[in-house]
């Protein structure tokens, strides 16, 4: 992906042949590598994703480049940028076609779980967590990832989203009167 | 009233007992936004709405968790198919390039008819270019019309030798055989 880094990116729109190709090259990778997760539940076959991939590329080079002219360098890296255009792109392609499908064995159990109406669920009122805390004990508890996934995904250590998961829980636990299990649960 | 303690629930019973889908709906993230957010280059305070609307969107949880790990890793090379089909997209330029487009091309690119990408209207342009080529130099050469009378004639003439042809063989085997 340093290669990506080093595409001109204002020769790129203006649309110099060799620095398309360059990009393509650089890009490539990438772009099928998203497509292809992307895609994962749709159980697509290969022509499905080399199509999906080949509308990543005409997008971004589409009516004069548009959507590579909104591109800010200054905001965020090129291949992160491009790896989420290549998501919006594939998800379209297969809305455009079919419905998606997952394996029950994929879907976390929280998902599947029929919640007991007879039980009133108590709602966090809204300032008690910040929305990172709520970010991680979703990914922990409702995603079931482990730490180390989740360090990696908002840039931190490990160690961070304990603390983070740990005083989260101190403050649910201190509005709703709950005593501490001791073990972390 | 009960005396009995309650046993206290771990930190996932907890969690799992309390509603945690927000009031409302987020906003919807751009993708410049969300890639600014995957990076790490947010504020905290930039980053809350978008961490908000990640918390709260399932799918957008694991599509963030998913490309964090595409692109912390060392990826395979793409198929060679794709790379082919995506730099077709952009084919005009290096053509031009390389062969300095002849007298001809010269005088189309004078027009500055192949300023910027867009193929399908140079493609069409050409198309036209070459009708026009093809139309003139048929009626320099004498048109269409000329040329029908010329195959008329000579098609005249060969069917007359033809049938003359067969004429006289069947007049030699007239005579050849019994005459009757």
């Amino acid at each position: 992906m340093a290669e990506l880094n080093q595409i001109d990116l204002q020769a790129l729109t203006r649309g110099e042949k060799r620095t398309w190709d360059a990009f393509v090259l650089a890009a490539a990778p990438l772009i099928n590598a998203v497509v292809r997760r992307t895609l994962t539940s749709y159980r697509v076959g290969e022509d499905d994703v080399m199509d999906a991939a080949q509308d990543v590329f005409v997008r971004l080079c589409a009516q004069d480049f548009r959507l590579l002219k909104t591109y800010d360098p200054a905001r965020a890296g090129l291949p992160t940028w491009l790896s989420v255009v290549a998501r919006s792109c594939a998800i379209d392609h297969m809305r455009r076609r079919r419905q998606a499908t997952e394996p029950i064995d994929d879907v976390p159990e929280a998902f599947l779980g029929v919640e007991d109406r007879h039980v009133e669920k108590l709602k966090i009122p809204e300032g008690l967590l910040t929305a990172r805390q709520v970010l991680i004990l979703k990914y922990l508890y409702d995603e079931e990832r482990d730490v180390v996934e989740v360090a990696r995904l908002l840039s931190v250590d490990a160690q961070t989203i304990r603390s983070t998961h740990h005083k989260a829980l101190l403050r649910l636990r201190a509005h709703f009167r709950e005593d501490d299990p001791g073990d972390g649960g | 009233m009960s005396t009995e303690r309650r046993t206290p629930r771990s930190d996932k019973e907890l969690w799992r007992s309390l509603a945690s889908r927000p009031e409302g709906v987020p906003a919807a993230v751009s993708e410049m936004d969300l890639a600014a957010w995957l990076d790490g280059r947010l504020s905290e305070e930039a980053a809350a709405p978008i961490e908000a609307a990640v918390a709260a969107d399932p799918v957008l949880r694991r599509a963030a968790l998913d490309l964090a790990d595409i692109l912390g890793k060392q990826l395979p090379a793409a198929p060679g198919r794709m790379v082919v089909r995506a730099r077709a997209l952009v084919d005009f330029e290096v053509a031009r390039e390389a062969s300095g487009g002849g007298p001809f091309g010269k005088w189309l690119s004078g027009l500055r008819l192949f300023a910027g990408p867009r193929p399908a209207l140079r493609q069409g342009v050409m198309a036209v270019a070459a009708v026009v080529v093809a139309t003139g130099g048929f009626m320099v050469g004498g048109g269409l019309g000329k040329s029908l009378a010329q195959q008329r004639d000579d098609h005249s003439a060969t069917e007359s030798a033809y049938v003359k042809t067969i004429a006289s063989n069947e007049v030699s085997a007239f005579f050849a055989g019994d005459g009757i």
